[in-house]
């Protein structure tokens, strides 16, 4: 009786003593780390930027978390290693590395993200303002704007830290700024061509000649410059500033393109008050011969729609009034600079309109410069 | 003597039907159904973290599977693969549900982001009606390439929402509303300036 007693009190003790000695296989704040990691990855947005590498972390805490949840391998002998806790503080190693480098690249990409952004917003700024002084935003159409939406998405992109979109975006304005730099040296490249220059050197000086040769008035208007120029007897004696159609930097193709032609034409009617809605007009007698010649065989090439007319009433005109100084093609000056030449020219005057006199005219200039700070800051 | 006996065959019975168990395939193919429900509700765009973590658990349940098939018949217990494949089904509906919340939300917000630009494009094309053909008609010309030009950017916004790339959507929206009033601020400041009026144009040229 007594031995019973005794043989239960000590099975009972090393019962106790065996699962007092018994300890957690998984130590809680081990899972508590782990689910950090787990957060810290999902904050630094691993799972859109770094799949793969959230994906590989995900496969293997979950699995093992499992196997912490299913009591696998949860209770232990003090002297046993726990498989399973190693297997977790390796994944949590593996995991902070994983972070650290995200972190890193986090930074990384942000600091690209910030520099792209920043660089695309001062290249389309800076070609804005470069083709707003040539007049040649009509040239690029609603590319303009599209590239703005690009330019103002990336920066949305980038405030709302996804970097990596800010970055794509970025790039795509990069392109369409490209395309558009393309596109005006395509529409605007004669400007810088020395051969075509200087066919309109030789333009405006044969009209130089003439006035000398037959002592008379005679004007020269060069569009890069926006200026027009009165020569009498060959010498040059007066120069004033002009405006041109809203599209007047092109070559003209047809009535309403806004362009301003360019050519040798003749004064052939002088309008006085009471005649023209703009102060006073020479009318000019465009189209003319070469002018139509050119128009017939852009048409037939396809190169303006069968419906186009060639246009005319192409004049150098004053500013009707303060509300509506406006032209579609001509060219346009002060009054007072108007009513000075309208008592110096006859009709029958040559008036030569010519794209540029020097390789160094404004629109070659600012062709230049786009291309070099587009070369410079190309991201 | 007689009732031990008789506990033989129940023994026996027990572990046959211990010996017999069978993986549970049909919760298995459940939660991989209910996975790709929610890959194809677009789980994985919305709510990646938790899409990554589903496919992490339909792993584990095949290794499990594939442990517990290894062993011997008698020690075969596909308890855990059961219970993950019924929580990765519950699961992948809870995410389903959310995904599609989350996506109305996204819908909601960019239709609410292109009405404003829409109404924002408009009262500009309003504006340009009465623009005054003032000092420099090229910048009105331009105006006018402007606000034609953001009339079509409209069209990306909705492309943007057909594709249901709503973070896209909105940012177009966002930088189209500020480009309208942008093109509105131009055109108020240059009625201030020189009033209302707007000759004919009647001219070829």
């Amino acid at each position: 009786m007594l031995l019973g007693r005794v043989n239960r009190t000590l099975t009972s003790a090393l019962c106790v003593l065996c699962f007092s000695a018994c300890v957690q296989a998984v130590p809680p704040d081990l899972l508590a780390a782990l689910e950090t990691i787990d957060q810290d990855m999902i904050a630094l947005r691993a799972p859109e930027t770094a799949p793969e590498e959230y994906r590989a972390f995900v496969r293997q805490w979950i699995a093992l978390k499992s196997r912490a949840e299913f009591d696998d391998d949860v209770i232990r002998w003090p002297w046993e290693t726990s498989e399973l806790e190693n297997e977790l503080r390796g994944l949590y190693l593996r995991g902070e590395r994983t972070v650290s480098q995200l972190h890193d690249r986090q930074a990384s990409r942000q600091r690209t993200a910030q520099s792209k952004v920043a660089s695309i917003e001062d290249r389309f700024h800076h070609m804005t303002s470069q083709v707003a002084s040539i007049d040649g935003r009509i040239v690029l159409g609603e590319r303009v704007v599209q590239t703005d939406l690009l330019v103002k998405q990336a920066r949305t992109f980038f405030e709302q830290k996804d970097y990596q979109r800010a970055i794509q975006v970025a790039d795509e304005a990069n392109q369409a700024l490209m395309n558009q730099a393309s596109l005006l040296t395509q529409e605007l490249g004669r400007y810088a061509d020395g051969e075509r220059i200087a066919s309109w050197q030789a333009m405006a000086q044969q009209t130089i000649d003439w006035s000398r040769r037959h002592q008379s008035s005679a004007i020269v208007v060069s569009k890069a410059e926006r200026e027009l120029t009165l020569y009498k007897n060959g010498r040059k004696v007066l120069s004033y500033p002009v405006r041109l159609g809203f599209n007047g930097i092109r070559e003209k193709q047809f009535q309403g393109d806004g362009a301003t032609p360019e050519g040798r034409y003749r004064v052939t009617d002088k309008r006085g008050p009471g005649q023209t809605q703009f102060y006073r007009a020479f009318v000019l007698d465009y189209p003319n011969a070469e002018d139509r010649r050119r128009f017939d065989l852009a048409k037939k090439t396809g190169q303006i729609a069968p419906g186009k007319g060639i246009g005319g009433l192409i004049e150098i005109h004053g500013v009707e009034n303060q509300f509506t100084e406006q032209t579609l093609g001509c060219v346009m000056l002060d009054n007072p600079n108007m009513a000075t030449l309208f008592e110096s020219v006859p009709v029958g005057t040559p008036i030569t309109i010519v794209g540029a006199l020097t390789g160094q005219n404004a629109v070659a200039l600012a062709l230049s410069q786009l291309t070099n700070h587009n070369n410079r800051e190309e991201i | 003597m007689q009732s031990r006996v008789f506990l033989v065959p129940i023994t026996l019975a027990i572990v046959m039907t211990a010996g017999c168990a069978d993986p549970p395939t049909q919760q298995i193919q459940e939660a991989e159904k209910a996975l790709k429900e929610a890959q194809e509700s677009g789980a994985s765009t919305y709510s990646p973290d938790e899409y990554a973590k589903l496919e992490g658990t339909l792993d584990t349940i095949r290794k499990e599977v594939s442990e517990q098939d290894g062993k011997f018949a008698l020690f075969r217990d596909y308890g855990k693969a059961q219970q993950l494949s019924i929580s990765a089904k519950s699961e992948s509906e809870r995410i389903q549900v959310a995904t599609a919340q989350k996506k109305e939300e996204g819908k909601a917000a960019a239709m609410q982001a292109q009405q404003v630009a829409e109404e924002a494009v408009r009262a500009a094309q309003q504006l340009v009606a009465k623009a005054p053909v003032g000092k420099d008609r090229a910048a009105v010309e331009a105006i006018k390439n402007d606000v034609e030009g953001l009339q079509s950017l409209l069209k990306q916004v909705q492309d943007s929402i057909d594709k249901q790339d709503y973070p896209a959507a909105q940012t177009q929206a966002k930088a189209i509303h500020d480009m309208s009033q942008g093109v509105q601020t131009e055109i108020q400041n240059a009625l201030a300036k020189v009033g209302r009026g707007k000759p004919p144009l009647s001219r070829r040229q």
